[in-house]
């Protein structure tokens, strides 16, 4: 039963925290973008991307080995977090009227990325918040580190 | 004398102390994960238990003829850490009901609980030199 594993678990948090800002900052980026893939001749625009999150098993060797000796009763804890897929959100692009716009149509319509902007910056707040609370969680594990090194 | 019961308390309860920081670093980890369920750690409880002989009752004791036989006591019977799931937390609209503000409160909690089992350590393992070096001689 090693404190490290918290470090592991904490730090795990961070990185997908961090691949979710960085999402979020790619969506805010291409808010604009009309031409993002080329699909049979025609340019489609951005599409807003988001991360799919899920626990990480907990089926470490550490977890199993603990679980066999008896240390540790009842089912143990899935160690941190990971990211399984970065999906793009499928509902219909925008569809604005700027004629002067080099992508319009025939009768003046350009589509738009469905990056709404209300929307990334939630939770860019949300992402945020829990990239701190982990920072302080690891914090804490280092501070306990630490104080188990005291004991003489 | 250095692996007295008050020690051994003292090493379980910080192991306890060690599994309840990890399993509230998983669920902060966790804070935005759809469908996860956070975790708790039960201790105190068991621990209680046992220092009042509930758990004693339950587990064999050794035959003695001789009031000197050395007594298997704590043969068995120990209080382990539990871990369990609340379902009485709100869960949230995906399905996840980690609380950040009682984590919070729960791993500030904990690590005075055990900066305090390390300092019971030190000064069990204290008066023990004390005694080696010959008090204040």
């Amino acid at each position: 039963m090693s404190l490290f594993q918290g470090i592991n678990t904490s730090a795990s948090a961070l990185t997908a925290n961090r691949l979710r800002l960085d999402t979020i900052a790619s969506n805010i980026a291409n808010a604009e973008t009309t031409r993002a893939n080329f699909v049979n001749g025609v340019w489609q625009p951005y599409k807003r991307k988001m991360v799919e999150l899920s626990p990480k098993s907990g089926e470490s060797f550490d977890n199993l080995l603990q679980a066999a000796v008896g240390n540790i009763t009842g089912k143990n804890g899935d160690q941190g977090v990971r990211v399984t897929a970065i999906k793009e959100d499928e509902t219909p692009f925008k569809r604005v009227y700027d004629p002067s716009h080099p992508d319009a149509d025939q009768d003046g319509y350009v589509l738009m990325p469905n990056v709404d902007m209300m929307k990334e910056m939630v939770d860019m707040i949300s992402a945020s918040r829990s990239y701190e609370a982990n920072i302080t969680a690891l914090n804490a594990t280092k501070n306990m580190m630490m104080k188990a090194l005291e004991i003489r | 004398m250095l692996g007295s019961y008050h020690t051994q308390i003292l090493e379980r309860s910080m192991n306890a102390a060690n599994l309840r920081h990890r399993t509230i670093t998983n669920n902060l980890a966790n804070i935005d994960t759809p469908q996860f369920k956070s975790q708790q750690v039960v201790f105190e409880e068991y621990l209680q238990q046992e220092l009042s002989g509930a758990l004693g009752k339950q587990k064999l004791e050794a035959y003695r003829t001789n009031e000197r036989h050395i007594p298997f006591a704590n043969a068995g019977g120990f209080a382990m850490p539990q871990i369990v799931s609340n379902p009485n937390n709100i869960v949230q609209n995906n399905g996840n009901d980690v609380d950040l503000e009682s984590e919070q409160t729960e791993l500030a909690k904990n690590q005075i609980w055990y900066s305090g089992l390390t300092q019971l350590t030190s000064g069990s393992y204290q008066k023990i030199r004390s005694v080696i070096d010959g008090g204040g001689k």
